[in-house]
């Protein structure tokens, strides 16, 4: 559904952010790409739904080229793909029901929406998908009164007000501990299950071996490594220094141990 | 490494070019060259720099001092004469300076030596000496007049005597007076109406006081008033109204008369006929008039003149600061989005237009509301209305500032996942960017209207409206009482709403 060709992105200021970049998403799967900071994760999901524009290279979303996609086309394409992020994004003075209700902007009516009307429905939508994620009851809480995972969950639910097709995580539980970063991942296993295809770049490796059903890791811009679920799973410490450099082998063999 | 002056490590190698009697030697001819041969160049510089101005300074209020005299010896002891205390003290202090820079490359010269400051507190002295007689400070007056100081300066601070009032009820009556007495018969008395006041003058023509060729008085005839119908027991003041209408409060040895009436309300009285200058063209017969009148308080308190004018030019002031707080508001949001720099990164002409509206706020922000208010006044005239200009002015550049520091300071993450949702460029501002600009905004927004009211208190100085442009009138009428009314209104009203902006403030943040 969902396919890259040969992405490169440059910054302004001369950074390589992506080198020649290209792989394909399939239909319901949960595709992790792994790698340390500033290896281009980030660049590579904000280029996927196009807030940051590729230097060179195609997008292509559902057999069309969206590479140069400009307003109505973009937004369209965007609001299939629902995104949470690392720092959760929410406008943390806004209330939880505010922050959801904003997922659905896509489908809103442009001018009636920039006075907060939504349509019913959309209500409705929006208090099923923070039932989903299990904090219905926070609906009217400021979303900066939620704890980190709460708020999260309410990233989830934004997210999930798109109706979309594939979900962009950027980091999800980085800023989370470990415990909720498995309540979160679980929450997106969920989705993966009832068939929503999820794109997620994560640090920790135990969390990777446990969720993910195919595995890139890009090092300096470059994919280094491809791997399927059973390759993830009997990853060697040469694979992982690959991608992540001699310095994090002991991090990474720390936590292959403490798998469960 | 050690020929290498300009490298940071070799800094504290820097060697002396000359010895330090050379050093000294040319300091000595001309301050601060010693300094910078010891290559302590900024050194040098500053001491030259200081040396030079205070030398200027110094011939400068010389030759103010002794009146432009001709020659150094004349213009020297004619200032001496004139500010002996300030002439010997900036004397010996630049002698002593020029002595100590001497001194100061002499040391400058060794490597190693402690940071010696002594040169510069004594550039710093002299300057402040030098500022003292510049700015005419002069706190031997300050102290000799002071008492001069309490009759106004008590009024302002006690001013609420002047505050209230009552209305005042006028019992008056009068007689004619011819001057001077001819053949024609002389005006009769008035005629009596039952419980009104009644006064005969007899007689009722005579001669006005007049001056003799040495200034000396000749007096006048002498008049027996003789009045009934007044309130008893009240004192009753005696007027003199002349034929074109002028009255006076007739005064005898200096002293206003006044009389007390009987217990019946009458009352017997001479009076001498006074002096008044009448031009040469008022030949002939003239009619003029002698009253007496009893003026007394009637009625409640009541809000005086200057109160009330003070109250409705307070309301007009908190208005006209309110007002130009909006209209401040309502340009200088659209003028912020355009200075702040994460909102303009997309193009090069939105750059450009960032830059450019970034300069219009700086140089509108650098002239000061009084000056605007002058401008305005230009343009539109006298009033609130020029003072609502002055200050909208001011508060779109400086609020323009302060709101597009707040839009660059927000977090750029919400922005980014409102339009991960495929939300328009419009909605992702009502939805990211409005949000989390509520809190500065509101604060940044009540914070200017204190201090819009504040200015609005000032700029009627200039002719801007609101109670400035009062205080300023009653300040120049001497009106002390009047004008102690107006500032105590400002004082109260500036500190109830600094209290309420600063409480508004906390609640929002």
């Amino acid at each position: 559904m969902l396919e890259i060709r040969n992405l490169t992105k440059i910054y302004d200021d001369g950074t390589v952010a992506l080198k020649n970049v290209s792989f394909t998403v399939e239909q319901g799967e949960f595709l992790i790409i792994i790698g340390l900071s500033g290896s281009g994760k980030s660049t590579l999901l904000r280029c996927i739904n196009r807030l940051i524009d590729p230097t060179e290279g195609q997008i292509i979303w559902d057999g069309v080229d969206i590479t140069a996609a400009e307003s109505a086309e973009l937004r369209t394409v965007r609001r299939q793909i629902g995104m949470i992020f690392q720092h959760f994004n929410l406008v943390k003075r806004s209330s939880v029901m505010t922050n959801v209700l904003a997922g659905r902007l896509g489908y809103a009516d442009p001018w009636q929406s920039l006075w907060h009307r939504f349509s019913p429905q959309d209500r409705e939508l929006a208090i099923k998908a923070l039932g989903r994620v299990g904090i219905s009851d926070q609906a009217n809480k400021r979303a900066d009164e939620l704890s980190g995972g709460q708020q999260q969950r309410v990233g989830i639910a934004r997210a999930l007000m798109q109706e979309p097709r594939m979900i962009l995580a950027d980091e999800p539980v980085a800023s989370l501990d470990p415990v909720l970063a498995h309540t979160i991942l679980g929450d997106l296993d969920q989705l993966n299950k009832e068939g929503m295809t999820i794109l997620c770049s994560l640090h920790y490796l135990d969390l990777v071996q446990r969720y993910a059903s195919r595995v890139i890791g890009l090092k300096d811009g470059e994919i280094v490594y491809r791997g399927s679920r059973a390759d993830i799973r009997a990853m060697t410490d040469e694979q992982f220094k690959q991608v992540y450099g001699a310095e994090a082998i002991r991090v990474a063999a720390g936590l292959e141990g403490s798998l469960g | 490494m050690a020929n290498n002056t300009n490298s940071k490590a070799a800094k504290p190698e820097k060697r002396s070019l000359v010895s330090p009697v050379v050093a000294a030697v040319a300091s000595l001819i001309l301050p601060g060259l010693g300094q910078m041969l010891a290559r302590r160049f900024r050194r040098g510089l500053i001491v030259f720099a200081s040396v030079a101005s205070i030398t200027g300074l110094i011939w400068w209020l010389f030759v103010d001092l002794s009146r432009s005299a001709q020659g150094i010896g004349l213009m020297l002891t004619k200032s001496l004469r004139r500010a002996p205390g300030f002439v010997i003290l900036v004397l010996v202090g630049l002698v002593v300076l020029w002595l100590l820079n001497v001194w100061d490359a002499y040391r400058e010269t060794q490597t190693r030596h402690r940071a010696d400051p002594t040169v510069f507190i004594l550039i710093g002295i002299v300057f402040f000496v030098l500022g003292w007689q510049i700015s005419q400070i002069d706190p031997v007056t300050a102290v000799v007049e002071l008492p001069d100081a309490w009759p106004p300066l008590s009024k302002v601070l006690w001013p609420w005597e002047a505050a209230f009032e009552r209305d005042t009820d006028v019992l008056a009556a009068s007689a004619d007076i011819l001057t001077p007495c001819d053949d024609e018969p002389p005006p009769e008395a008035p005629e009596k109406v039952e419980g009104e006041p009644y006064m005969v003058a007899s007689p009722t023509c005579g001669d006005l006081t007049e001056l003799d060729e040495n200034n000396q008085p000749v007096l006048g005839t002498t008049l027996h008033l003789s009045a009934s119908g007044f309130a008893p027991n009240t004192e009753t003041f005696i007027f003199w109204i002349d034929p074109i209408g002028q009255e006076f409060r007739i005064r005898q040895e200096g002293a206003y008369i006044s009389v007390m009436t009987e217990a019946d309300g009458t009352f017997e009285y001479d009076v001498t006929m006074p002096y008044r200058l009448t031009p040469p063209s008022a030949e002939g017969r003239q009619i003029h008039e002698i009253e007496a009148r009893q003026i007394t308080e009637v009625g409640g308190l009541k809000p005086s003149e200057p109160l009330r004018l003070t109250m409705a030019r307070m309301v007009e002031t908190i208005f006209l600061g309110m007002m130009a707080t909006i209209f401040g508001i309502i340009l200088a949001i659209p003028v912020s989005f355009l200075a702040a720099r994460n909102m303009m990164s997309g193009s090069f002409l939105s750059i450009a237009l960032y830059y450019l509206s970034r300069t219009v706020l700086n140089i509108i922000r650098s002239i000061e509301p009084l000056i605007w208010a002058l401008i305005a006044v230009v343009w539109v005239g006298l009033g609130p209305f020029a003072g609502i200009i002055a200050l909208t002015i001011h508060s779109v550049a400086s609020l323009g500032k302060l709101y597009s520091e707040a839009i660059e300071s927000i977090d750029p993450g919400p922005i980014e996942a409102i339009q991960a949702t495929g939300a328009t460029r419009l909605q992702t501002i009502v939805y990211a960017v409005i949000p989390q600009m509520i809190p500065p905004f509101v604060s940044f927004s009540i914070y200017r209207w204190d201090i819009n009211v504040r200015m609005s208190t000032v700029i009627g100085l200039v002719g801007g409206g609101g109670i400035g442009f009062l205080l300023v009138q009653y300040i120049k009428l001497l009106d002390y009482r009047a004008a102690g009314i107006a500032v105590w209104f400002i004082a109260i009203t500036v500190a109830i709403l600094d209290n309420v902006s600063s409480e508004i403030r906390q609640r929002f943040i």
